[in-house]
């Protein structure tokens, strides 16, 4: 008896729970509008016509990771530049529509016919939160320390490398000189957060503590750092010296600027409906529809700036060496179903190297790269002089074609299909996942087949980490060593002429997709998500901008 | 009772010892060379042997440990890799809300569970008994991840009485402190009703009930007490598995406290922090585990402390 009551209370209890959970599933579906799909690739995106900008409010950003320091130049992490880039500058800005360089911290720039001198000139009545003037001297003294070993700086001395010497003649010139030309090196020193001044005399006055309590010259100042939840900034009123293609030429509209770490992305995406942030960073493909179907929110969505995913192979494994062999892995993955299955459809194909969104990307390479095909790929292995043997596994002179495949976690999906999709020719794959420190430092010394990797960038200089010998035992994973090759990322580094230098980079991406070093396979789109009562914020080719962004309340 | 109390606190001693021989050798365990995967595989040669010499990693595992225990006892728990900052810093951060969240969750855990128990104890057999008891079956066999989420999604996002990662406030604090209340609280109420039935089925229960005294007083004066003992030990044991940090309560919230910062310390492998972290929860553990036997002596008089330790 007792125990059909308690049946009877457990369905009773489970309809109750159901109930709760329809409830809360229609009430999102109630919220979506027939609004037309609003994806904005533009960059203003001011959504309520007719209304001015408010003073005042909190705008409140989620994002997954926390800082580990907001000393700009001793932060390891994205995160630190990005918060830092609030109460920072740049002598230069990219424009965030046409890309061309634009002065913001200098009023004026100019580069040396050899591309060998870069002359600053610094815009005048620039201050520190803390008062100090900002000078050419200011400048120079933030990139020495930058460059002290001292330091431990962690961006700078890898982005400097070319830099001869730095020169402040006066109060407004600063000048840079390069031992080599170098394309890169402009795109580097138009990041606010890792490029920004820094006042010597806050880092001297606040010693170790320096990193929990900055100072700079941006739009807000630092007020607040709650370990584990969030840092707050505020509005600095005294700021007027905002990017030229920014509407607001004065201070900030919000008086704080939340920054919340949540690191659960449930918990970001919780946080987000239920208007405790009102931006959320980095919302997965899966999830956007419904925001994009709800006309509380506006979506962002912008290409990765790299390779998403792209499969390493070891050049120094028998096997591997062989470039028809690497060419049937190439010609053997269907793509396009990778990225419907993995990314929803929310990406792009890889075709080379370079993504499509990169300066540098040869449009043609969507022709000549390796079109999937399992009979074509399998008369490759076969011309080649493999042939399947009695368990369907290509074999040749007594060896088998099988790999072992490295990934991480995150990559389960993707690695399965390649798995299948190599099986079809006759390769056997053995996937192995690893905790990424392990897989990064297997794949650094060249202990491994085949692996996924993924990159993120902002240049075509970036293949050279990736694919010049001088990297081997580095990044160079697949361990390639190509005196063509390197000729070529050498000259592109050096080659300031832009028509030129894209050609530079034309040939690199032929000549990686014929030897067939990796298979690219996606670059996933990504997606910010903002609350409506935001406005006015600019898209960027990496982030968000909120120099305009005013918050109803 | 002294003599007992110091006894607990020497074997307290050797567990912590233990506890931190493993935290040191935590670092040991790694595969391939910790201070590589540290620092990434950009790091110079410098900055490789720079940082195996501040960490001592060059010198032998004794001298290793003896330093590091040395240092320990004097306050300094090394210096996280990540922030910079000493380990102790970020432990002492994040304990108070740890510390928080797992009293709010306890009491609540105490109210419901304690209650419930009474309950259906004394209405043993009715359907209010097998109903309480089916809730707390439910309860323990419910993820406490899934509890949350769907608190969060009710509360928070449907109906936004509670804010979700919003700080930790009072209103902040309800939700995850239900959550942890809940689960915690279904142990508390099976042991508590199996205990009051036990008890209420007595012969001094049945005396008492001859006298005519009122139920009430039966209930709470006479039966409640005996059966405290062992939901006071239940109780002891929760909260020092909750002050460790309740890794995923804490994630799913958001909350700032040991569980969140143990999660963040091994995903950046901040192994100096994991160390720090394992032994302070260890120290926290061992040390309630202390308070509880005391508090025994001090509910029931009979336990008799040192001669139970004597036998």
């Amino acid at each position: 008896m007792t125990n059909s009551r308690c049946t009877k209370f457990f369905a009773l209890l489970m309809v109750l729970l159901m109930a709760m959970f329809v409830s809360v599933g229609c009430s999102s579906e109630k919220e979506s509008s027939g609004e037309a799909k609003k994806t904005d690739n533009t960059s203003n995106s001011d959504n309520t016509s007719g209304n001015t900008p408010q003073k005042g409010g909190t705008l409140t950003i989620g994002y997954a990771e926390e800082p580990d320091s907001l000393d700009v130049q001793k932060t390891g992490m994205m995160i630190g530049s990005i918060v830092g880039s609030n109460f920072g500058g740049s002598l230069i800005s990219m424009h965030p529509k046409t890309k061309e360089f634009v002065p913001n911290l200098a009023e004026s720039f100019d580069i040396s016919d050899d591309g060998l001198t870069l002359t600053f000139k610094i815009r005048p009545n620039i201050t520190f939160s803390d008062g100090t003037p900002l000078t050419a001297k200011n400048y120079k003294e933030t990139f020495d320390r930058a460059l002290d070993p001292a330091t431990g700086a962690t961006i700078i001395p890898g982005q400097f490398k070319q830099v001869k010497e730095i020169l402040a003649p006066d109060d407004s010139t600063l000048i840079i000189k390069l031992n080599e030309p170098s394309a890169p090196f402009l795109v580097n020193l138009s990041d606010p957060g890792y490029m920004q001044p820094l006042s010597l005399a806050a880092i001297k006055k606040e010693g170790d503590n320096y990193g929990r309590n900055p100072v700079g010259v941006g739009p807000f100042k630092f007020k607040e750092w709650k370990t584990g939840q969030s840092i707050t900034l505020e509005r600095n009123n005294d700021f007027k010296w905002p990017a030229p293609f920014f509407k607001n030429q004065g201070s900030a509209y919000p008086d704080q600027l939340v920054y919340k770490f949540i690191k659960d992305y449930q918990t970001m995406i919780a946080a987000l409906d239920s208007g405790s942030i009102d931006v959320a960073y980095g919302i997965a493909g899966k999830d956007v529809d419904r925001y994009e179907n709800n006309n509380k929110y506006q979506v962002f969505e912008m290409d990765r700036q790299g390779i998403g995913l792209f499969l390493e192979m070891n050049t120094e494994n028998e096997a591997l060496k062989d470039k028809i062999v690497r060419q049937a892995v190439n010609t053997a993955i269907n793509k396009e179903a990778i990225v419907q299955a993995v990314l929803n459809g929310k990406g792009r194909v890889a075709h080379g190297p370079i993504p499509a969104s990169f300066f540098g990307y040869d449009p043609d390479v969507e022709k000549y790269d390796y079109k999937y095909n399992i009979d074509k790929a399998i008369k490759l292995l076969e011309s080649d002089g493999w042939s399947k043997n009695d368990k369907g596994i290509m074999e040749k002179d007594g060896k088998e074609l099988s790999f072992n495949l490295m990934i991480l976690d995150r990559w389960n999906q993707p690695s399965q299909m390649v798995q299948a999709m190599l099986k079809d020719i006759g390769i056997s794959i053995k996937i192995q996942a690893l905790e990424a420190g392990a897989l990064i430092e297997k794949a650094a010394s060249g202990d491994f087949d085949m692996t996924f990797m993924g990159y993120f960038g902002v240049d075509p200089d970036s293949l050279y980490t990736f694919l010049h010998s001088s990297q081997i035992n580095v990044m160079n994973h697949s361990r390639v060593n190509n005196p063509e090759l390197d000729s070529l990322l050498d000259k592109g580094r050096k080659t300031i002429d832009l028509e030129e230098r894209k050609k530079v980079y034309f040939e690199a991406q032929k000549l990686i997709v014929d030897e067939a070093y990796w298979v690219p396979i996606y670059s996933e789109k990504q997606y910010h998500v903002a609350n409506k009562r935001v406005h006015g914020i600019t898209q960027a080719f990496n982030g968000l901008l909120f120099q305009d962004s005013w918050v109803s309340k | 009772m002294g003599q007992f109390i110091l006894n607990r606190i020497l074997s307290g001693i050797i567990v912590i010892f233990g506890i931190s021989v493993f935290s040191f050798l935590l670092i040991h365990f790694i595969p391939g060379d910790p201070v590589k995967i540290m620092l990434g595989q950009n790091a110079t040669p410098e900055a490789i042997k720079q940082l195996n010499e501040n960490l001592g990693l060059d010198k032998p595992l004794l001298v290793q440990y003896t330093t590091y225990i040395t240092n320990v006892l004097q306050g300094d728990f090394g210096t996280s890799l990540k922030t910079g900052r000493p380990v102790i810093t970020e432990i002492l951060d994040r304990f108070p809300e740890t510390v928080k969240l797992a009293a709010a969750g306890i009491f609540i855990a105490i109210v419901i569970g304690i209650t419930l128990g009474i309950i259906a104890a004394r209405f043993k057999s009715s359907f209010i008994d097998s109903g309480v008891m089916m809730l707390a079956t439910l309860g323990v066999s419910i993820p406490s991840f899934w509890l949350a989420i769907l608190l969060i999604m009710v509360f928070s996002v449907k109906f936004t009485w509670f804010p979700i990662a919003e700080g930790t406030g009072l209103r902040d604090l309800v939700l995850p402190a239900v959550t942890i209340g809940v689960l915690a609280s279904t142990m508390i109420s099976r042991l508590t009703r199996n205990g009051m039935v036990e008890t209420l089925s007595n012969d001094f229960i049945r005396t008492a009930r001859a006298k005519g005294l009122e139920e009430r007083i039966i209930l709470f004066r006479h039966a409640l007490r005996n059966v405290l003992i062992p939901v006071v030990t239940l109780i002891g044991l929760q909260m020092a598995a909750l002050l460790g940090g309740t890794v995923i309560i804490e994630q799913v919230f958001n909350w700032p406290g040991l569980g969140t910062l143990a999660i963040g310390a091994i995903s950046s492998r901040d192994f100096p922090l994991i160390q720090g972290t394992v032994l302070f929860m260890g120290v926290v553990y061992v040390m309630i585990n202390i308070l509880i036997d005391v508090i025994y002596g001090i509910i029931d008089p009979r336990i008799d402390l040192s001669a139970k330790e004597a036998r």
